[in-house]
């Protein structure tokens, strides 16, 4: 081929795809995730959740007659990453609204950078409490740490009794203020805590731990930590021969946990799972699909950004505009929003949502819904 | 009391378990001064492919065999293609091509096996269990031990009765001597590095096994611990580096379990590499 003829090519094919962005305007909705580094599971995992999200809107004929657009950047779970992102997104792209697919730190970077630009922005489920302190442009869809672990204080008393609990908390801003909440409420239903034990993320053997917690002889175990030191974990406090009852946190639930602990993971119950067992109409539908895309079975992260998405789309739609403030002010109002993860009542004023928590139980290899607990003086999201 | 001797035992387990993760690493220093950071994926490709070709032929013998085999020949091309061009170098040279390997296996573990990591289809080694003084272990576990002392023990017998063994330590202390003496340094060099990774990569067959979990990240703690144990065990030290591996992981589980408010494993672990340091700065068995 002649370079002329190559010339040509490329100036025709750059002319069709800009005439293809002009015939169709597009909304833009930024979007950050670690897609490489220790944390790409997660990260890749929300991304193929999030684009799940916008194809089928845009297949259904998108959002006012305009057409979903994700622009999607690789924040590697890093704060130095996400702040530049969070300016290009808000800057050069001129995204009408932006989602974390990402961790705490990173999102806790970004969220004043939003909040300064009045850009809309969604955490999909960093849990930091940080994170919405950015102010009236931040929001959340995922519980908080010290709520969840109230809720799980509450589910022991009223499934086992005023009983003992030894607690094994993982080392990290999530473990801690999860253990924090149950801890301050454990007292209020009855519960005794023996020892609280922590771990750091990279370990994989517990044998100290589990040691001290045999002699401890609790009535209960509750156990907070992410698939790959919950599996070990598991599996290692059975073959020490325990046999109490374990209540693991919101991060257990994965088919990787069960992967690893295989039938050491029966029995253990999961709170702030995810309701599994089809309440919601999409969720059969999204777990095949994410399966296709994926190539294995769905992960928590995936439903969250599916969801934050979807709660973005139909914000848009009520503001009946793309003008970010009026975004902003739909998505205050949401009320009742089916959520993948269960139903978000509302948003409190500091952009943190109400929604009651699933608890699950591991049967024969899969997640079950357990319980819901929708208690509002745990539940009821801060003032300020 | 019960507690206290558990938590020892338990800790001699994690302790064995760095033993085989670092005598990779004291081999290639006491012969190259190099340190070998990447001797940390090394170990990590025998994990997985443990788990891999034991998933596919259901025979875990042979997931050992491919992952010694394969592990040993990675590590002899490491040293032919990444170190022996650079060995007149100074030592942070090979130092900081190694830890280019190691984030490079890394990033292509996970492109090539998935970042979410993989587990055993079938491991019944690391649930089933034996009593021992009213302690159960996991057969893994016990393997894991018997396995280091035994690995262990016998090279140091090689090392110090045999021919072979001979050689290697005197191209440790004076490799032109020993080449005037008819012993190929070149040799020796090669069999040392597949010697080590072949080590590394039982290592990371036997964690995957008590674990039931590989992933990529997972020679991270070793990249560093191992390298504190070769200094706490006296630089290329093979049996200081079994007695401060057992030490150290001790050390760890009671810091874990007295000071569990206070630091965590790694803190507790280097703030002893530290102390032991002060005291004696020529390692735990160097003279």
């Amino acid at each position: 081929m002649k370079r002329s003829q190559i010339l040509f090519k490329l100036i025709f094919v750059v002319l069709v795809l800009g005439f293809s962005d002009w015939s169709q305007a597009q909304i833009k909705i930024g979007f950050h995730a670690p897609l490489t580094g220790p944390t790409a599971a997660d990260g890749k995992s929300s991304e193929i959740g999030a684009q799940i999200a916008v194809d089928w809107i845009n297949a259904a004929g998108g959002v006012l007659g305009q057409k979903l657009q994700l622009i999607v950047y690789d924040d590697q779970g890093k704060p130095e990453q996400s702040i530049p992102l969070a300016n290009k997104m808000i800057g050069e792209d001129k995204v009408v609204v932006a989602v974390s697919g990402g961790y705490s730190l990173p999102t806790r970077a970004a969220a004043p950078v939003f909040q300064k630009a009045g850009i809309p922005y969604v955490a999909a489920y960093a849990v930091h409490p940080d994170v919405t302190k950015g102010g009236k442009w931040v929001f959340r869809t995922v519980t908080l740490g010290p709520p969840q672990g109230a809720v799980t204080a509450e589910f022991i008393a009223q499934e086992f009794g005023k009983k003992r609990v030894s607690v094994i908390t993982m080392d990290n801003d999530f473990g801690q203020s999860i253990a924090d909440g149950f801890k301050a409420y454990a007292p209020k239903f009855g519960l005794t805590v023996l020892k609280e034990y922590t771990y750091s993320l990279r370990e994989r053997q517990f044998g100290s731990i589990i040691a001290a917690v045999k002699a401890d002889n609790p009535d209960v175990i509750f156990a907070s930590g992410y698939f790959f030191v919950a599996g070990p974990l598991v599996s290692q406090i059975r073959a020490a021969g325990l046999t109490q009852p374990i209540v693991g946190s919101q991060a257990f639930d994965s088919v990787q946990f069960i992967a690893i602990a295989k039938e050491a993971a029966e029995g253990v119950f999961v709170v702030g799972a995810l309701g599994r067992d089809g309440k919601h109409p999409d969720l059969e539908r999204f777990k095949t699909e994410f399966a296709k895309r994926a190539g294995h079975e769905m992960e928590t992260t995936a439903a969250h950004c599916y969801g934050a998405i979807m709660l973005v789309a139909d914000a848009i739609r009520r503001a009946g505009s793309t003008d970010p403030a009026k975004i902003r002010d739909a998505l205050a109002a949401t009320k009742d929003f089916p959520l993948l993860t269960g139903p978000l009542r509302y948003f409190g004023p500091t952009g943190e949502l109400y929604q009651p928590v699933e608890i699950s139980v591991v049967k024969g290899g899969t997640y079950h819904s357990y319980k819901i607990i929708d208690d509002p003086a745990i539940l009821t999201p801060p003032n300020q | 009391m019960m507690l206290l001797v558990e938590i020892v035992l338990k800790g001699l387990v994690y302790g064995s378990m760095y033993a085989l993760m670092a005598v990779g690493l004291t081999l290639v220093y006491g012969l190259l001064r190099i340190l070998h950071i990447a001797h940390a994926g090394l170990f990590t490709l025998g994990a997985f492919l443990g788990v891999v070709v034991t998933n596919a032929t259901g025979s875990l013998t042979l997931g050992f065999v491919v992952a010694i085999v394969v592990a040993a020949t990675v590590g002899a091309l490491i040293y032919r293609w990444a170190y022996q061009p650079v060995l007149k170098q100074p030592p942070h040279v090979p130092m900081i091509i190694s830890i280019g390997i190691l984030v490079m296996m890394e990033d292509s573990f996970r492109i090539i096996f998935g970042s979410y990591g993989l587990s055993f289809k079938h491991n019944p080694y690391y649930q089933s269990t034996v009593g021992f003084l009213g302690i159960r272990f996991t057969e893994a576990e016990i393997a894991t031990v018997i396995v280091s002392f035994v690995l262990i023990g016998l090279f140091s017998l090689i090392a110090t009765r045999t021919r072979i063994g001979l050689s290697w330590r005197a191209t440790v202390t004076d490799p032109a001597m020993a080449s005037v003496f008819g012993i190929s340094p070149i040799g020796v060099r090669y069999a040392n590095f597949i010697v080590g990774s072949s080590l590394g990569a039982i290592a990371g067959v036997l964690i995957a096994i008590l674990n039931n979990y590989v992933e990529p990240g997972m020679g991270a703690t070793l990249s560093y611990k191992g390298l504190a144990i070769v200094v706490l065990g006296g630089l290329g030290n093979v049996r200081g580096t079994l007695v401060a591996s057992l030490l150290l992981g001790v050390v760890e589980n009671l810091g874990s379990i007295y000071l569990t408010d206070v630091l965590d494993r790694d803190a507790i672990g280097f703030l002893f590499l530290i102390i032991v340091l002060m005291i004696r700065p020529q390692g735990l068995v160097g003279k």
